[in-house]
């Protein structure tokens, strides 16, 4: 099965500036594949050098084993979705869809029924003779899609293909792309910054800081086990609760509060301790703290909570029983407790 | 009278005698090509004059025609708008594209020579021309015109051609379009509007030119901007052959104006409204 890629030691560099500080990774033929973190992180300058459309300063491209480093955009068979979808103003979206047919001389027949195959099954059938200023956004995601797909590449490119939708659309286009990609078959890399959308479309995310891929994993490995407190902080709505901590023996000193441990420790050590806002509790015994806010959103509640100078989310499905306002005290289950070294942020 | 409609009438004021000021010379220089010399001299001006057609059959077939000076103009234009746009369109697709440390400086250099004065370019052309055997040919005069043409068409289709997204671009080169596909399928087709209004303006400039074809042309190149001449002499100056001739003169100029209105307006405003240059 075609579709692999392959990225060793990528480094890019603008004047003095590296953008990316030597990426490696590895694609499986036929995965959803996203490349996830906050902007000016380096997702997108990857995609681009997957695409051919930004030379690297050092290292290696591999596509089914072979190298196309030095390859042109064009010679590489990938296709690319761009953020603003980058349709042809002056085709109609037949002639759009058509375009990358064209380009290598497919026969008219064939390429009518490629364009017609590939806009029936993103739903734009019928607006194959319309200019794309007289579609919508939604219809112009789509066109773009049918553009990429019509030419079967072993590899799709996606950058933040959904960012221009409104937020019911873009729900229901997620769930259409996610459907688009396995029927195809075919390998997707999807950039985006929405966590919430790497962890529901991705079969496997790699998570990117300041020019490095700091974790990669399915969404279950990293939204469970995230490798640095950066990406803890990065993944889940909201995202964890870090506190500054000390680890001694099994316990954990948060201010006065001792807890219990995951694990022991043979030398004491300052640590960060995250708990998502899912495993927070208010108990009889633990955290001193002050509730700030409580947001109902129907089916959950936040609620804002100050420890001393921080704020703590807690995320439930029930509204708690205290009003704002009142002192309360908060836990988490030991297993709840993710502890990250206070100076390299790393996992422990 | 309510206030919107003083504001009105003061608007149609302005605007009319600013249309005056424009319309006048032409309408006077119309009324005049169908004068005769008597009329044209009669004091005070006559307003009311029995229309003659002569100065017009004198100018076209008469002894001193200006014909052949208009087809003089007519090659000099025509050859300096096919050789600019064919050196511009790529060129200006290369600078909008390219990002170059000097870029600020050449497009500032492009400005500075539309704002020298030519007849400080004269003396220095006409040597050079001279050295070449290039004085009164159709050759010498058009590179000289390139020299102006070139810079003004440039920096115009430079504009049109950064107001298209990189990404569309990029989308072609991904669609194994590559660079030169990618430039005549995707990018021209969209600056159409501003290759037909530089176009237009180029050809105009040349057509319009006087200072270097009175002085680097003669008796072969003499394009009808120069030609007008012929009825201005030490004794008496033909006013009547000279506004038939330059009513002629302006004729294409007006076509081409009438038929381009729509682009030049758009082609004016362009990049006044995000991506109003492409639709």
């Amino acid at each position: 099965m075609k579709g692999s890629v392959r990225l060793e030691g990528v480094v890019k560099r603008h004047g003095a500036t590296t953008v990316l500080h030597g990426v490696d990774l590895d694609i499986e033929p036929g995965e959803f594949f996203v490349l996830l973190g906050p902007s000016g992180s380096g997702k997108t300058t990857t995609l681009r050098i997957l695409a051919g459309l930004e030379e690297v300063s050092g290292g290696r491209v591999l596509m089914d084993g072979a190298d196309v480093t030095a390859q042109e955009p064009g010679e590489r068979d990938v296709a690319m979705v761009f953020q603003s979808y980058a349709l042809y103003p002056h085709m109609t979206v037949a002639q759009n869809i058509a375009f990358p047919l064209k380009m290598v001389g497919t026969d008219p027949a064939a390429t009518q029924q490629a364009v017609a195959d590939a806009a029936g099954k993103v739903g734009i059938g019928h607006l194959l003779e319309r200019r794309p200023g007289q579609l919508s956004g939604g219809q112009q995601q789509r066109v773009a899609l049918a553009r990429a797909i019509v030419r079967q590449p072993r590899l799709f490119l996606l950058d933040e293909p959904l960012s221009n939708l409104d937020a019911k659309l873009r729900l229901e286009t997620r769930l259409e792309l996610h459907a688009l990609q396995r029927a195809l078959g075919a390998t997707a890399v999807y950039v985006t910054h929405d966590q919430e959308e790497a962890m529901t479309l991705a079969d496997r995310i790699a998570v990117f800081m300041e020019g490095r891929i700091v974790q990669v994993g399915t969404p279950r490995e990293v939204f469970s086990r995230p490798a640095t407190v950066e990406v803890a902080g990065f993944i889940g709505t909201p995202p964890m609760n870090l506190l500054p901590a000390r680890w001694e023996g099994s316990r954990l000193l948060i201010g006065s509060e001792a807890i219990a441990a995951p694990s022991a420790t043979n030398a004491p050590r300052e640590v960060t301790v995250g708990v998502r806002p899912g495993d927070l509790r208010l108990a009889s015994a633990g955290i001193d703290a002050r509730i700030e806010r409580i947001e109902d959103l129907g089916d959950t509640c936040i609620t804002s909570f100050a420890v001393g100078g921080r704020l703590l989310k807690q995320k439930s499905d029930r509204l708690p029983q205290a009003r704002e306002g009142d002192a309360v005290r908060l836990a988490f289950a030991p297993e709840a407790a993710h502890v990250f070294d206070r100076a390299t942020g790393a996992r422990l | 009278m309510p206030r919107t409609l003083w504001r009105r009438l003061a608007l149609a004021a302005v605007a009319g005698v600013g249309v005056a000021v424009w319309v006048f010379p032409v309408l006077w220089g119309l009324l005049t090509s169908f004068k005769t010399e008597r009329d044209v001299l009669a004091y005070p001006p006559v307003w009311l004059f029995k229309p003659t057609l002569d100065n017009y059959r004198e100018v076209i077939f008469g002894a001193s025609s200006i014909v052949p000076n208009l087809w003089s103009s007519f090659v000099l234009a025509t050859a300096t708008t096919l050789l600019t746009m064919l050196i511009a369109v790529p060129a200006a697709y290369a600078l909008g594209r390219l990002r170059f440390p000097a870029k600020r400086m050449s497009g500032f250099y492009v400005l500075v020579t539309q704002m020298l004065p030519p007849v400080g370019l004269i003396i220095p052309y006409y040597l050079v021309l001279q050295k070449l055997g290039a004085l009164d040919t159709y050759g010498g005069l058009t590179v000289i015109y390139l020299t102006f043409a070139l810079p003004f068409a440039i920096w115009l289709m430079v504009t049109y051609f950064e107001d298209i997204p990189l990404e569309m671009e990029e989308a072609a080169l991904l669609d194994r379009a590559g660079r030169l596909r990618t430039l005549w399928y995707v990018i021209l087709p969209q600056v159409r509007g501003g290759i037909a209004v530089t176009t237009i303006f180029v050809f105009l400039n040349a057509w319009n030119e006087f200072m270097f074809a009175v002085v680097l042309g003669g008796n072969r190149v003499r394009p009808v901007t120069v030609a007008m001449f012929n009825f201005i002499s030490v004794e008496q100056t033909q006013w009547a052959k000279v506004a038939a001739g330059a009513m002629l003169a302006m004729l294409p100029v007006i076509i081409i104006g009438l038929f381009a209105q729509r682009h030049i307006v758009k082609g004016l405003t362009v990049g006044a409204v995000k991506g109003g240059g492409r639709r």
